[in-house]
């Protein structure tokens, strides 16, 4: 698969007062690679938007390059945006617009030949028929998220930037729009870059995941492998008896618990589970349901945003 | 530059007015009201003078005229702040659109509401005071064309401050252009100023078309080299006001477009 998007040391500061300066984006490195979806996931301030802000042209950035399809972007915008397209939570439609009418304008800004048929098309998909002609301050913010979801495949995009597509949606349409998103790539090989925090949505959906954390890039790997770097698993017990003494073990073995109740959830090395268990087992602990949970993204991202605070 | 894209924002304005009655009023309500009180006030003024008539003209003529620099920047500094207002600038200009066919394309919907809204009132002034603004017949398309450059100047340098401070100061949409008017003589001939505004006038090329156009209603002729002068005047404003906007938006992409609110 060839790389549709290269981005080379690229390195975005900000002026903080007359003297002071702020890295937000430290030299980075990535590509995109034909139909593949890429997760940006970091902690809030981590320089996720402020990536994505550059990729579309909207921040210049302090130096590095960014290349679609092989070409410089800052050479060649226009013909590069024909291609790509965006959709963001912290970016509005024109209020008083009608849903029909935003799409109608914005479709002229890019060249598509059969607008009415893109429209009525990007239309169906989206199940947005009954919301065509209300006004986009009538329209709740799942509403709002799917029209602006909607807008941006109106162009038929090679690559397109989505920064937390499924927010404010209702399960169900989420589930609908990530297979939608899984199925375009399929169909089109459009490719993605998504950042979001729903990390199962991630896991789902995502090929590869780029962590960044204080404008630098901590890990590039697939869900799979950045969760298997973290070797803690959790286990959920019932305790019907020797509650207190399991408390007081993992105080001892100074193992992170959560107790509910008698439920208590316990980080426990995945290698050091047998032995947790008989030692239990040894110290009289009679528990009646028993769960253990592999680490996820989740974990991952916990531990490493963690790290990085301390 | 793309026709298209230019269209499409073409478009994107008119919708937007089509929805607005803060618009709608912008174009229709206020030069009416305008046209209202002033002539009313030059209809009791000329049972003072002589040459009754001639006031009326006179005061109607230049609010008019006045609707043609008002307009040309008023599309551009009030769009700019419509987009700011609903948070669509991004969306915008993740597009293909570049800056410059904005402009364009704000230009073109100052040109097309200034016809509306210079033709309506036309039309008012005649109905309420038998004014025909038409006829000052082809000198009225030299004077128009100098009249929406200076719109086009003032709107460029507003917008200019607007992308570099934001919507803190978005009341200069509104109140900049009127820093001008009692210098460019619009209801009263130049010599009524005194001498220090006079000499501040000559830099200001309003004052010009003003002057011009009370001597076509007086004399039926032009002073074209003062027209030149005007034109000379109003393009080195031009290009400078259309630097410092596009430096705005430069500096804007320093610090990204989602800054500016």
């Amino acid at each position: 698969m060839d790389n549709v998007l290269e981005v080379k040391n690229l390195v975005q500061k900000f002026n903080v007062g007359k003297r002071n300066e702020f890295i937000a984006v430290n030299n980075i490195s990535f590509s995109l690679k034909e139909g593949e979806i890429l997760g940006l996931l970091g902690p809030n301030g981590a320089g996720k938007t402020t990536t994505i802000q550059m990729l579309l042209g909207v921040l210049t950035p302090t130096s590095g390059a960014i290349n679609y399809f092989g070409k410089d972007f800052s050479r060649f915008r226009e013909e590069i945006l024909e291609q790509v397209n965006f959709s963001s939570t912290y970016t509005e439609l024109p209020w008083n617009f009608t849903v029909s009418e935003c799409f109608e304008f914005i479709t002229y800004l890019y060249d598509i030949s059969d607008r009415k048929t893109r429209i009525k098309k990007i239309i169906d998909i989206f199940r947005l028929n009954n919301l065509l002609d209300k006004e986009m301050h009538q329209l709740s913010a799942g509403q709002k998220t799917r029209v602006n979801l909607a807008k941006a495949f109106l162009n038929f995009p090679k690559v397109l930037l989505l920064d937390e597509p499924t927010a404010s949606l209702d399960p169900d349409v989420a589930s609908y729009i990530r297979d939608f998103l899984l199925e375009e790539r399929k169909k089109f090989n459009v490719s993605i870059i998504l950042t979001s925090h729903n990390m199962a949505e991630v896991d789902e959906v995502c090929d590869r995941v780029i962590f960044i954390n204080h404008g630098e890039i901590v890990a590039d790997d697939t869900p799979d492998n950045l969760a298997k770097t973290i070797d803690v698993s959790h286990i959920s017990l019932y305790v019907k008896d020797g509650l207190k003494r399991t408390i007081e073990y993992c105080h001892n073995q100074q193992l992170a618990y959560h107790l509910e109740g008698r439920d208590i959830i316990i980080d426990v090395r995945e290698k050091e589970i047998p032995d947790f268990l008989r030692k239990l087992m040894d110290k009289g602990v009679y528990y009646d349901e028993i769960s253990i949970d592999k680490p996820t993204l989740e974990d991952y991202f916990l531990s490493v945003s963690q790290q990085k605070r301390r | 530059m793309s026709i298209r894209r230019i269209f499409g924002m073409v478009l994107r304005y008119f919708l937007y007015f089509k929805h607005s009655f803060d618009r709608m009023s912008d174009v229709f309500y206020w030069p009416t009201i305008d046209l209202l009180l002033w002539g009313l006030t030059s209809s009791y003024f000329r049972s003072f003078i002589s040459d009754k008539n001639h006031i009326i003209m006179m005061i109607v003529s230049g609010i008019l005229l006045w609707i043609i620099v008002w307009r040309g920047q008023y599309e551009i500094t009030v769009n700019l702040l419509e987009e700011l207002w609903s948070k669509n600038l991004i969306n915008l200009f993740v597009s293909p659109l570049k800056f410059s066919e904005w402009l364009v394309s704000v230009v073109i919907v100052g040109i097309l509401k200034a016809v509306i809204s210079f033709s309506f009132a036309g039309l008012v002034a005649f109905m309420l005071y038998k004014v025909k603004i038409f006829s000052l017949g082809f000198y009225l398309l030299p004077l128009s064309g100098l009249l929406i450059i200076t719109g086009w100047w003032v709107g460029f340098l507003v917008g200019g401050l607007i992308l570099r401070y934001g919507t803190k100061i978005q009341t200069f949409a509104w109140a900049a252009v009127m820093l001008i008017s009692p210098f460019s003589a619009i209801y009263y001939p130049l010599s009524t100023l005194p001498a220090w505004a006079q000499k501040v006038a000559v830099f200001v090329p309003t004052s010009y078309v003003f002057e011009g156009a009370r001597q076509v209603i007086d004399h039926g002729s032009l002073d074209w080299n003062k027209l030149l002068v005007c034109l000379a005047i109003n393009l080195v404003y031009l290009t400078l006001a259309l630097r410092f906007i596009n430096s705005s938006f430069s500096k804007i992409l320093k610090k990204g477009l989602v800054k500016v609110y």
